[in-house]
């Protein structure tokens, strides 16, 4: 094989190789983000749904969320999003949803905020402008 | 403006590139307006003498320029964590949005314009006449013009893009339905548009490369201009309806794929998250121009001694467009089948 065939060949072969490293990282690496937008969750922002067949979706914010729930809709069993003064899990329909001035995840302007006790949401509607909305994961 | 080492770079090539071509392009469109008339052996000498200084100079500055495009995006990418709001460049693009754009326009269109003024330039290097040099100053001054736009709006945008500015990014306007780009296909192939337009990338692409193919096997290059030319011209414009469907395709079909985001369609996440899909964008974006680059070769080439020369560099352009073509939809399907 002539001189510059080998260093080709093994271009290509390192290519390929570099290739498929890269894409095993990059798969790594996107499991703890957002999979609407692939950004970093900020856990006490997060909205987690489970598929009819028992996997999991997590997003960034209740925008990221809302825009794929209507895509997803009839695979979704269960929407659990995050009580912001505790931080426990809590599931969609038992919560209380506030807009207000205050944005919790900058890059979608997300201004919708959830609280597990009425007495919490209540307070945040005084302190910040807010006012009540709907739940936005209603089938 | 947000200090780093990559602004600050931005900025003095910015200032380099604006005083070097006002001078350079001044020179250049004086010397092409004295370059015909008949002159004196040694004010003819002291021409030729100017020429060759204005080009070593140009030469440098246009190099920087070609840097300049990916170097952009580097220094945008390196103010995301300074903005508050922006997750990828897109963000960063939100601070001044109409200057932006119109760089990001600009750019693209400078680097093609001074790629193929490179290879004139080699071109006629390769003479012992320089039947070029009245061309090539020509169109020097004229670059310059595009360069000396370009470099000012750099200065402005770096200068100007605040730290601490809020803005949103990518999701609220790239992902929303009536985006164009959903539109435009969804126009032509109705809800399930994604396959199509998959297919007919794949098409197009493979067609672009197969016609490139033959020309190379064929005499196409060898031929006379005035059969050659038409032939070349087709095949450009060929070569930008393909790149407008690749951009469609990578958008809407390919991009949320390869970054396992199937509601995303950011081409700057796609960077970000997909680092090796810069790869295959430089590819496809040399062998593009590469096209483009065989076509303004062959129109402004055609003079003199040049002439006899053009069709084995023609032949070397187009190699060069069918490897970076080739190249960068096998990157594609690698990370298709790999995904």
């Amino acid at each position: 094989m002539p001189p510059n065939k080998r260093w080709i060949t093994l271009f290509i072969i390192f290519v390929i190789i570099s290739l498929v490293l890269g894409c095993q990282e990059e798969r790594k690496s996107i499991e703890s983000r957002c999979d609407y937008d692939g950004v970093k969750i900020e856990p006490i922002y997060a909205v987690y749904f489970t598929l009819q067949d028992g996997t999991e979706k997590k997003f960034c914010s209740i925008a990221c969320a809302s825009m794929s729930f209507s895509a997803l809709k009839k695979q979704i069993r269960e929407v659990r999003v995050v009580d912001e003064p505790s931080g426990n899990k809590i599931n969609a329909s038992e919560a209380f949803f506030v807009e207000s001035d205050i944005v919790t995840v900058p890059h979608v302007k997300n201004r919708i905020h959830v609280f597990a006790k009425k007495e919490d949401a209540l307070k945040h509607i005084q302190k910040f402008k807010g006012n009540w909305v709907e739940n936005p994961f209603l089938s | 403006m947000i200090l780093n080492a990559l602004s600050i770079t931005m900025i003095f090539l910015g200032v380099l590139s604006v005083l070097l071509t006002i001078w350079g392009g001044t020179s250049s469109l004086i010397l092409y307006r004295k370059w015909k008339r008949p002159s004196r052996p040694e004010e003819k000498t002291s021409l030729e003498d100017r020429s060759y200084l204005i080009l070593l100079i140009m030469v440098i500055v246009l190099l920087v320029r070609l840097i300049n495009w990916p170097l952009f995006y580097i220094t945008l990418q390196s103010f995301i964590l300074d903005i508050e709001g922006a997750m990828c460049i897109f963000g960063v693009t939100q601070v001044k949005p109409g200057l932006t754009r119109f760089l990001e326009f600009l750019k693209p269109i400078t680097f093609f314009l001074i790629g193929g003024w490179f290879i004139l330039h080699i071109l006629d290097r390769a003479t012992k006449t320089s039947p070029l040099m009245r061309r090539k100053l020509f169109l020097l001054s004229i670059i310059s013009l595009l360069v000396l736009i370009d470099s000012l709006g750099d200065i402005f945008l770096i200068l100007g893009i605040a730290p601490e500015s809020l803005v949103s990014c990518c999701t609220t306007i790239t992902d929303i339905l009536n985006r164009p780009t959903r539109t435009t296909p969804e126009a032509f192939f109705g809800p399930e548009y994604a396959h199509p337009l998959q297919v007919l990338f794949f098409i197009t692409h493979l067609a672009l490369i197969g016609i490139i193919g033959i020309t190379l096997k064929s005499k196409t290059l060898e031929i006379t201009f005035l059969r050659r030319r038409p032939i070349l011209g087709l095949l450009f414009l060929f070569a930008i309806l393909n790149a407008f469907i690749f951009l469609l395709s990578q958008i809407e079909v390919f991009a949320p794929r390869m970054m396992h985001l199937p509601f995303h369609h950011c081409l700057y996440c796609l960077w970000q998250y997909v680092p090796d899909s810069i790869a295959m964008y430089l590819f496809f974006i040399l062998g593009t121009f590469s096209v483009g680059w065989g076509f303004t070769t062959d129109l402004f080439g055609k003079i003199g001694e040049a002439s006899d020369l053009l069709s084995n560099y023609l032949r070397k352009i187009y190699w060069f467009a069918f490897f970076f073509l080739l190249a960068s939809l096998i990157l594609l399907i690698i990370h298709l089948l790999l995904d």
